[in-house]
C-alpha cells in the first residue's frame, strides 16, 4: 500500500480542487449552447455544417438588428421525432431556445404546448407582412394556424409529387401521363415499366412515413385515416391578409380516427393491389435512406417526392432529363399532401420581440434569398421559387411543386394532430400488416390500425 | 489527529474497533479517496436515476407540464395496453431463443478453437470472431437492413441465383424475428465465446488424459467433462446473454422499428417511444420498472437453478 504523506495528501486534493475549478462550466452545465449566453437562441434541425450556412443569414439579420446576438444551435436526428424529443430535452434541462424550426409534423405539438402564438406581431406589423402574405399561398399559412391563432410563418414546404425516371418511361414505350392521370393510368404505366425493364426493377418505390406514404393515396380518394374538421376562428387573419379568398378557417383539427372509412379502405385497397402485383414495394418502416441510389440507377420508375429531392439528385449525379416530376394521379379527388417547415417562438423565452424579429427576417425576401440558394426545399415565396427553380438545376417541369397548390388548392398538410408521433406510429406499424395480407386481409388491418390510433388520440 | 498518527505501538491486542493503528489512516482514507469518484459516479448516475425513474412511475409526467401522481394508473395503463403486452411477449420470446442460440453457437466455436490447431490460425479466429462485437450495433443493422431488402437486397440476390423466390425478411413478421435474431447472435456471440475459450482453457489437460484411459472420447468426454467443468462459466455467461438479450433495443430499431405491426417491438422500444417520442415518461418509467424486475427475477430463478446444475469442483 502507498504511504502518503501529509503534504501529498493535501496537494492531492489541491489538484481536485484545481481540476473542478477548470472544469466549472462543464460540471454545471453552463457550456451547453444557450446557457448563461447573452444571445437568440435558435434551434435547428440539422448538422453543424447547416449551422455554419446559416452565418449568412445571421449576418444579414444582425445589419439590420446590430444589438441582437445570434446564436445557431443545430440538433441532429433521424426524423422530425427525434428532433422533438431533443427540443424537449433542452426544455427539460432548462435551456430552452428562444426560437425552433418546427415541421408540420411538431406545429401542434408545439402549438398547443410550446409555441407562443404570433397573432399580435403579425397584426402590429401587418402593413409590413402584407407583401410576404401576397407571394405566399393560403394553404401553408393555415397548416400553421391552430385553434385560432397563426403560430409559424412558412419558410420552406414540400407537396409530394410522383418523381419518375425518364428512362424508365421510355422504356415502357409509354407517354409522359397527363396531368389529371387516373390510378388506373398509374397501373398501366407501372406495368409497361416493368415489363419494359429488366434485371431488378420496380416500379414504384414508397416509404412508410407520414410523408409521402400511404397519406398521399388518402388524400387523391378525398379521404384519410383522422378525421378532418376545420378549428373556429382566424378570420382576423383571412380577412386582413386574404381578403380576396374564402376564409379558411382557424387551423385544422384532427381528433378523431377514421380508418375504417370506405374511401380509406379502398385507398388501401389499391395499395394492396399494388403490392401484390410486385409493382410497388412492400415498404419497410423508417426512412428511405437507399432511395436515392435506386432512383438514380434506373432501379426504381417512380417514387414520391418533392422539391427538395433536386439537389440531392443532382449531388448524386443524376441529370436533368434523367428525370421528370408529375402530380399524384387522380381517384375521388386529386388533393395532394404537403408537409411545411418554418420558425416558431418559445413559450418561454424572455426574447419574444427579438425573436419575431427574426422570424420577420427569414420570410423576408432578403432573408429567404440568403437561406435558400440551393433547390433542396420548395420555397412558400412563389416568386423565389420560380427563380430558384426556373434557374436550371432539376426536373423539366419544375412548376408541378408550387402548381401543386395552385391547382389543387384543398392540397392539405400531413395529418399531425398534437399526439403526433403515437399516431405516426400507429400508422406506420399497421400499414404493412394491412396491404400485405391479401384483400382480405385489408379491412382487418384497418380494424387493428383503427384501435391503435384511437388510443393513441386518447392519450394526452 | 496528530496523536491518533503518531501513537506509539503498544504491546496489548488491538481491537480493531477502537485502536487506530500507526499508518492504518491513510490506506483508509486513500481507500476511500480511490473510491470516491466511482461511488459517487455510480450514485449520482446509476442509484439516482434508478429511485427517480421508480418515483416517476407512478406520476404523469411530459417534460412540459409538472409532474402529476397517478398513483398505479401507469401500471393499470401498461397491463390493458396491447402493445406493452405483445413487447413484452416478444422480449421473453427473442430472450429465450436468442440466448439458446448464443451460447450454442458460442460453445461450438469455442471448442472448435480450442481444438488442435497452429496458434496462429487460433488468434485469428478469435480475433474474427470477437470482431462484431466492437461494431456499433446501429452501423451493423443499417448494413444488414440493406443486405436483406426484399427487393434489392444481397440475401435475395443469392437466394434467386439459387432459384428460391424472394422472401420478405423485414415485411413479415416470421422474417423480421428471423433477421433480427440473426443479426443481434452475429454480433453478441463474440464475448461468450471469450468466456467459453477461458473456461476450456481452464481444465487441466490430465483430467481429459485420465477420461482417455478409462474410455471416454469425443461427445462422451464433452458431456460428462467439458460441460460440468465448464458450468460456472456457462453460468455467469447466460446470466449475462439474458440480461443483455433482455435490453435488446439497437438492432429491431434500426431493421424495422418494432414491425411489421408490433411483431418486433420490445420492452426497451416500448420505454423509448413512451419516453421521447410520445412524451409519457411516466408510462415508460412503469415498463421499466417492470422490465427490471423482470430482469431481477429471471437472474434470481438462475442463481437458483445453479445450485442444482453448476459444478464447482
Amino acid at each position: 500500500m502507498v504511504d502518503l504523506s501529509r503534504r501529498a495528501v493535501v496537494a492531492l486534493l489541491g489538484a481536485g480542487l484545481a481540476g473542478t475549478a477548470i472544469s466549472w462550466p462543464r460540471l454545471t452545465g453552463r457550456d451547453i449552447p444557450g446557457r448563461g449566453d447573452d444571445a437568440l437562441t435558435v434551434a435547428l434541425f440539422g448538422t453543424q455544417q447547416d449551422a455554419v450556412a446559416r452565418q449568412a443569414l445571421v449576418d444579414g439579420f444582425q445589419r439590420k438588428h446590430p444589438d441582437v446576438a445570434v446564436r445557431i444551435v443545430p440538433i441532429q436526428g433521424q426524423d422530425w421525432g427525434e428532433y422533438f424529443a431533443k427540443i424537449l430535452t433542452m426544455i427539460a434541462a432548462g435551456t430552452p431556445p428562444d426560437v425552433v424550426t418546427v415541421a408540420t409534423e411538431g406545429t401542434q405539438l408545439f402549438a398547443s404546448r410550446l409555441a407562443h402564438p404570433i397573432d399580435e406581431y403579425v397584426q402590429r406589423d401587418a402593413a409590413e407582412m402584407q407583401e410576404y402574405f401576397d407571394d405566399v399561398h393560403p394553404a401553408l399559412i393555415e397548416s400553421f394556424m391552430y385553434k385560432g391563432s397563426l403560430f409559424q410563418m412558412p419558410d420552406n414546404f414540400n407537396a409530394a409529387n410522383v418523381f419518375y425516371n425518364t428512362g424508365a418511361l421510355e422504356r415502357s414505350g409509354m407517354e409522359r401521363p397527363r396531368d389529371d392521370w387516373s390510378v388506373d393510368d398509374f397501373f398501366a404505366l407501372s406495368r409497361a415499366m416493368k415489363s419494359g425493364s429488366e434485371g431488378r426493377f420496380l416500379p414504384y418505390f414508397w416509404t412508410n412515413r407520414l410523408w409521402g406514404g400511404v397519406v398521399p393515396w388518402l388524400y387523391i380518394n378525398n379521404t384519410s385515416f383522422l378525421t378532418e374538421e376545420k378549428a373556429s376562428g382566424g378570420d382576423w387573419f383571412w380577412s386582413r391578409f386574404y381578403p380576396d379568398q374564402e376564409p379558411r378557417g382557424g387551423g385544422f383539427l384532427w381528433e378523431h380516427a377514421d380508418a375504417l372509412n370506405d374511401r380509406t379502405v379502398e385507398s388501401f385497397a389499391v395499395l394492396q393491389r399494388m403490392v401484390a402485383e410486385g409493382l410497388a414495394a412492400n415498404p419497410a418502416q423508417g426512412g428511405g435512406n437507399e432511395l436515392v441510389a435506386l432512383f438514380s440507377s434506373g432501379q426504381v420508375g417512380m417514387t414520391p417526392a418533392g422539391g427538395f429531392w433536386v439537389q440531392g439528385l443532382s449531388e448524386a449525379g443524376v441529370a436533368n432529363d434523367d428525370y421528370d416530376v408529375i402530380f399524384f394521379p387522380k381517384m375521388a379527388s386529386q388533393r395532394h399532401q404537403f408537409g411545411a417547415g418554418g420558425y416558431a417562438i418559445m413559450e418561454t423565452s424572455k426574447r419574444k420581440d427579438e425573436a419575431w424579429e427574426w422570424l420577420k427576417y427569414c420570410v423576408s425576401y432578403e432573408g429567404m434569398s440568403i437561406a435558400h440558394t440551393k433547390p433542396d426545399s420548395s420555397i412558400p415565396r412563389r416568386s423565389l421559387n420560380t427563380e430558384l427553380y426556373g434557374a436550371g438545376l432539376g426536373p423539366a417541369h419544375w412548376e408541378v411543386f408550387y402548381d401543386t397548390l395552385d391547382k389543387f388548392p384543398d392540397t392539405a398538410p400531413i395529418p399531425a394532430p398534437p399526439q403526433q408521433a403515437a399516431v405516426e406510429s400507429a400508422l406506420t406499424k399497421n400499414v404493412v400488416g394491412a396491404i400485405t395480407n391479401g384483400p382480405g386481409g385489408v379491412r382487418r388491418g384497418l380494424e387493428i390500425m383503427q384501435r391503435d390510433l384511437e388510443i393513441a388520440l386518447g392519450g394526452r | 489527529m496528530s496523536t491518533t498518527l503518531t501513537a506509539s505501538p503498544t504491546l496489548a491486542e488491538p481491537n480493531p474497533e477502537t485502536d487506530v493503528q500507526p499508518g492504518r489512516r491513510k490506506p483508509r482514507l486513500l481507500i476511500t479517496l480511490f473510491l470516491a469518484p466511482t461511488v459517487i459516479g455510480l450514485g449520482l448516475f446509476t442509484l439516482v436515476p434508478i429511485i427517480a425513474s421508480v418515483v416517476l412511475a407512478f406520476f404523469r409526467w411530459d417534460i412540459i407540464t409538472a409532474p402529476e401522481f397517478v398513483g398505479l394508473d401507469n401500471f393499470a395503463r401498461l397491463a390493458s395496453s396491447p402493445t406493452v403486452r405483445v413487447s413484452f411477449l416478444n422480449t421473453i420470446g427473442f430472450v429465450a431463443t436468442a440466448v439458446i442460440v448464443q451460447l450454442a453457437v458460442a460453445l461450438l466455436l469455442a471448442i472448435l478453437v480450442q481444438s488442435r490447431m497452429p496458434t496462429w490460425l487460433r488468434t485469428f479466429f478469435r480475433s474474427t470472431l470477437f470482431f462484431p462485437l466492437i461494431l456499433s450495433a446501429a452501423s451493423v443493422s443499417l448494413i444488414m437492413a440493406y443486405l436483406f431488402n426484399q427487393e434489392f437486397g444481397l440475401v435475395n440476390e443469392v437466394l434467386g441465383w439459387l432459384g428460391i423466390a424472394k422472401v420478405g425478411w423485414l415485411t413479415t413478421g416470421f422474417g423480421a424475428k428471423v433477421v433480427v435474431l440473426l443479426v443481434y447472435v452475429w454480433q453478441n456471440f463474440g464475448f461468450t465465446f471469450l468466456l467459453f475459450i477461458g473456461g476450456i482453457a481452464a481444465i487441466p489437460k490430465e483430467v481429459y488424459e485420465a477420461a482417455s484411459i478409462d474410455g471416454a472420447t469425443g461427445w462422451k468426454q464433452f458431456w460428462q467433462l467439458t460441460l460440468p467443468l465448464i458450468s460456472p462459466t456457462m453460468l455467469v455467461a447466460s446470466v449475462m446473454a439474458i440480461i443483455n438479450a433482455l435490453q435488446i433495443f439497437d438492432q429491431p430499431w434500426v431493421l424495422t422499428r418494432g414491425g411489421p405491426g408490433d411483431e418486433t417491438r420490445t420492452a426497451v422500444m416500448v420505454i423509448y417511444e413512451s419516453a421521447f417520442r410520445q412524451l409519457d415518461f411516466g408510462g415508460a418509467s412503469a415498463v421499466g420498472v417492470v422490465l427490471t424486475l423482470l430482469i431481477m427475477l429471471v437472474t434470481a430463478i438462475q442463481f437458483q437453478l445453479s445450485k442444482r446444475f453448476v459444478f464447482y469442483g
